[in-house]
Formats: structure tokens, sequence, C-alpha cells
């Protein structure tokens, strides 16, 4: 897509200087991030290594010993709440879906908080963003609890793009599924970012997901990042990336990656 | 697309032309749909060949983008779309929308009907569940008892501690206040009649028979009770049940009797406390209110009440502790699967318990009269 390309040189997210510590552990030590627009980077590390944690201060849910976090212009600190629910979505590791409430119900709450549209219109950008997210309008009564892991996942996401938000920030979107979901979801979250141009920040795990969507990786090692494409990452020089993408698993994702590129 | 567009402080959008061909300006999104729903509403109604411009569109969203393909689907023509909407306009033509699935929606006179059926079968399985868990839970203590290997006795002790010993101040305390209670409303109803000795007479003798065994019962269902569903709850939903049921070992013995065993034991106990804290509570009253002082006020008590009284209220007491520890650790088996569900059955346990509590109170205070105790 034309506009994609152009578009990337821009920041639209920039963390500077970040600095987390709980207690006498610090978790994060002078971390610099940027974000360009309309681009997916997706962040890796250990478990333990404070991916979550990023990601918390990335959305403004946690405030960081030191640095800060600039989206869009503005300090994340700074923004008013309904700005930021246009500005950011996020899809957490468990769903999060309200459990008293309906998919829908889910889906639409924040159009009904922040919007004064009409009840048949609401409905209507509800079953718009489900179907975006790959899911049948059957399933718009159902409630959390009676979901698969797949579906919590899709409805979290709908829920997650239901303002259009600019930057979608994703935790470990396919743990937990089995391949072919999540491979689903893999093509879902291509799709939204190529058709409505979303910038997406994606932590997971799964090295499938980091090699077949993501253009640029961050790896949070030694409390410290790294940021580049694959390609360049292969060839660090830091031990726990290196051992990272080329350990027996990762191997097998980039053959993987290489034969879904080389079909379409 | 172009939702890459500046951060307009404020969104606008303006509609304006003339005849059948309109034009729509500016920012098209979920904050300025409604308006523009609004602005072309009247034009919406002509019936005739029509065409909307939209080259004049800075901003576009999914939502926008949708009333624009509606638009679309009505015979109206949308012309000059830029290449960056083009995209998004597509892709959301293609969408097979169907309107959502609707909640089946039922009379409110069925509903009812449908919810009392529900209550009683509720009732009646709680009732069968209750008497099942109670013969489960006797027969493994009776085995407990029998087979001492079985007995827990670490684990027992720490349930009196954390029962028994660490429910101390709450229970004094409201055993104190209640008896204050009582105290200022029978000085306030017996003095007309000159009678506000007899306050003394009605401060202890409810508080051994009645009040001393159903304040501490009622308090350690909710403080006991409740932890024991939480608790036996948390277990289940973390699979730490059937984990213990892979390894062959058998949950009731390991939680529920001990629980049960550690209840009978400190429920007399905190009983008798609380009796004793009413007592006090009584002999202040008697000394601000009646200007009785301590050594007289024990001898009051003395007259006033028999072994009978403190037997009655102690009697009680282990088969509340029984029935509060078998709710509880039935309701905490109970649970299922997610989180809500401790919330739940938590709080059934605590207000089933603090119900049968007080019914079988009422029984009991039918039979001893009967008894003549």
């Amino acid at each position: 897509m034309t506009a994609r390309a152009t578009t990337h040189s821009e920041t639209i997210l920039s963390a500077s200087g970040i600095v987390n510590r709980f207690g006498r552990q610090v978790v994060h030590d002078k971390i610099d991030l940027d974000l360009k627009r309309g681009e997916i980077l997706g962040i890796a590390g250990g478990s333990g290594s404070g991916k979550s944690v990023l990601l918390k201060t990335l959305t403004g849910l946690h405030r960081p010993n030191g640095g800060k976090v600039v989206v869009d212009g503005e300090p994340i600190d700074k923004i008013e709440p309904a700005q930021k629910a246009a500005l950011i979505g996020v899809l957490f590791q468990q769903g999060a879906l309200f459990s008293s409430l309906s998919v829908a119900q889910n889906v639409m709450l924040p159009l009904r908080e922040y919007t004064d549209l009409a009840p048949g219109e609401q409905e209507r950008i509800t079953a718009m963003k489900l179907e975006l997210a790959g899911l049948s309008p059957d399933s718009a009564v159902k409630f959390p609890s009676e979901l698969s892991g797949g579906m919590v996942k899709r409805a979290a996401l709908a829920r997650a793009i239901a303002l259009d938000p600019r930057i979608l920030f994703l935790d470990e979107p396919t743990s937990g599924l089995d391949p072919l979901t999540a491979s689903g979801i893999d093509a879902l979250i291509l799709r939204l970012n190529q058709s409505l141009g979303i910038t997406v920040v994606v932590v997971t795990h799964d090295l499938t997901t980091l090699f077949t969507i993501c253009g640029r990786v961050a790896m949070l090692a030694d409390r410290r990042i790294t940021v580049g494409t694959l390609d360049k990452l292969m060839h660090s020089t830091q031990p726990w990336i290196r051992e990272f993408l080329h350990g027996p698993r990762a191997e097998g994702a980039l053959t993987a990656s290489k034969r879904s590129h080389g079909n379409g | 697309m172009e939702e890459a567009s500046p951060a307009s402080a404020s969104p606008a959008i303006a509609i304006d032309g003339e005849g059948d061909r309109w034009r729509i300006s500016g920012s098209l999104d979920i904050r300025t749909l409604a308006q523009a729903e609004k602005a072309l509403a009247p034009w919406l109604k002509r019936r005739k060949g029509r065409a909307l411009d939209v080259s004049k569109l800075s901003a576009l969203d999914t939502p926008g983008a949708l009333f624009l393909c509606g638009l679309r689907a009505q015979g109206i023509e949308l012309t000059g779309i830029r290449a960056e909407h083009k995209a998004l306009l597509d892709l959301l033509g293609g969408l097979d929308l169907k309107p959502l699935a609707k909640p089946k929606t039922v009379s409110r006179g069925r509903q009812l009907i449908i919810d009392l059926g529900k209550a009683g079968d509720e009732a009646w399985h709680d009732t069968l569940d209750i008497i099942t868990f109670v013969g489960k839970a006797a027969s493994y203590t009776g085995r407990a008892l029998t087979h001492l290997h079985a007995l827990r006795l670490p684990s027992i002790s720490r349930q009196i501690k954390e029962t028994g010993i660490d429910a101390l101040p709450i229970i004094g305390l409201m055993a104190v206040m209640i008896s204050i209670v009582i105290g200022y409303q029978s000085v306030a109803q017996l003095r007309p009649y000159g009678g506000e000795d007899f306050t003394i007479n009605l401060v202890a003798v409810s508080m051994l028979r009645e009040m001393g065994v159903l304040i501490t019962a009622i308090m350690v269902a909710g403080r006991s009770g409740s932890a024991f569903t939480a608790e036996i709850g948390v277990m289940k939903v973390r699979e730490e049940i059937d984990a213990l049921n892979v390894m062959g070992l058998d949950p009731m013995e390991l939680l529920v009797v001990p629980r049960l065993i550690g209840l009978v034991i400190t429920l007399p106990l905190l009983t008798f406390f609380a009796d004793m804290m009413g007592l006090l509570g009584g002999a202040m009253i008697s000394l601000s209110l009646l200007d009785v002082s301590p050594l007289q006020y024990i001898d009051r008590v003395h007259h006033a009440v028999d072994g009978s009284d403190l037997f009655v209220g102690l009697f009680k007491a282990p088969i509340f502790g029984f029935l509060i520890a078998i709710i509880g650790c039935m309701h905490g088996l109970r649970v299922s699967g997610s989180a809500e569900s401790v919330g739940r059955e938590t709080t059934r346990a605590v207000v089933k318990a603090i119900f049968v509590v007080i019914v079988l109170d009422a029984l009991f205070s039918i039979l001893f009269e009967k008894l003549d105790l």
C-alpha cells in the first residue's frame, strides 16, 4: 500500500530514557523506543524481562521511574481520557472482556460512552467491528464465559478497535491458542494494519508471529532494548538475542514464514 | 487510509450543495458522524438520482466509511473518492454485514414462573447437597477420629488459631457492645415500673442463653465460613483440588475435616469468651446506670442465672460450628472454573450459614422451652 509506505518515516509514539525498577530490581535501564506510523513492531524478550511492564508504560497504565512517553506529540499522562481512548487501543493478554456484558455490549461500551450516535447506528458499527475481527453476528449475544480462547481474543480485538485507535497494543495475542487459530489472529492483525492503517505494537513470545507479521522487532534483554529488522537482529552479537533467534524453535518458525511468504 | 490526519483539536465537518449534488468536506469520523447524519437527513428524503462529492474529505474512519457504504447501498453515487479512502470503502463494502443477533426475550410473567421454578429446584438440590455433604463429612470425620494418621493435627491447630484466636478481639468487642445495647434498652423500658434492677437478670440471661452464641456464630460465619469457601474455591479454580486427587490425596480428609474439627472446637470456646465479655459489659452498664458495684453485680448475676443458662448457650455452639464449616466447605468445593464463581459461592455460603444458624437457634429456643431447661 502506498499510503503505508509514505507514512512509515513519521514517529507516532516515542519513549525515551525509560527506567523501571521494582524495589532493588531494575527491569528497564534507560530504554529508548520510537514507533513509526503504520508499522507493526514486535516486542520480544524472555520471561520476566519486562515486556508487559514496558507495554503498561507505553500505554500510560504504569508510570515509569524515569523517562517519558510521548504519543502524537503529547506526554501520555497529559492526554485527556477521551482523546486517549481514540488514540490507543489495548488487547490484554486474557482479553479482559467485561464478564457481565455480552460480546456486543463489550464492543459497544466505548461507542456508548464517547459518541452520541443512535442505538441502531451503534449496533451497525458493532456488527462491522465484529466482522472485521472475524466473529459471526451470532456470537454477539454470547457472554465472555461462553467463548473459546480464540473467540475471546477476537472479541477483545473488536473492542480494542471500537473507536478506530491510531495505535493498537497487543499483549500476547496468540498465547494459549492452537497454531491454526494463532495464524488466523496473525492474519487478522496484518489485515487491520494494512487496510485500516493502524500502527500495531505486539508483545509476544510467538516466534512465528515475529517472523511473519512484524516489520521491526524490539528485543528486551539485560534491561536494555535492541530494535531493528529481524534480518539485522539475526546478526546481533548479544548472546541472548542470538540464542533466541537461532534456537531450534526459531529455525522452524523461520522456515514456516519463508514458506508462507513464498506462497503468497 | 487517512486516519493519519493531523490531530485536529475540534473535528469539523461541513455539508453543502444544491439540488442533487451535495458535497461533504472535513473529517468524517466517529465524532462527527451523528452531525453528518443529521445534516444529510433532509436531502436523503428526496428520491432522485443523487450524487455526493467526497473528494474534500480530509479524514475517514471505519464508522464513517460504513456510513458512506450505506449511502451507496441506497443508490447514492459517491464521486471523487480519494485513493486512500477507496481501500477502506472497498474493504467495508465487501463485508457481508448481518444485523447482530438479539438475545431471546421472555415475557415478564413467564420469566417470573421460570425463576420461581428454578429457585424451587435449586432449594431442593441445595437441601439434598447439604444432607449428602453432612453425611460425607461426618463419615470422614469419624474415620479421622478413629484412624489417627488421618487426623491432621498441624492443620487443625492452624484452623483453631485462624478461626479462634484471631477472632477474639472482634468477638469480645461485639459481645460488650451487644450487652450495652440490651442494657440500655432494658433500663429505659423497666424504669417506669421501678424494675430497672432486673436489667441485670435480662442482660445476663439473654447473653448466656442466646446473644453470646448467636453473635459469635454470625461473626464466625462471616469471618471463617467465607474464608473456607474462598480458600477452597481458589484451590478449585487453580486446579489444586484436581492435583490432590491425582496424587491420591482426598480433599475431604485434607481440607474439609481439619476445618470442621477446628471450628467445632473453637466455636464453643469463642462463645464462652463472648459470654464472659457480655457479662463484663453488663457490669459496666450496672455501674454507670444503676450504681451497682462490680461485687454486688457478681452476686446478683449469681442469683439470676444458673448452670442451665450457660449450658443451653454452649450446647448450641458446636452444632453451629459444624454447620458453618460444612456450608463453607461445601460451597468452596462447588466453585466451578471461573473467578466470578468464587465470589458468588462465598456470598451464598455466608448467607446460608447465617440463615441456618438463626433458624436453628429459633428451633432450639422452642425445644428448650418445652424441655423446661
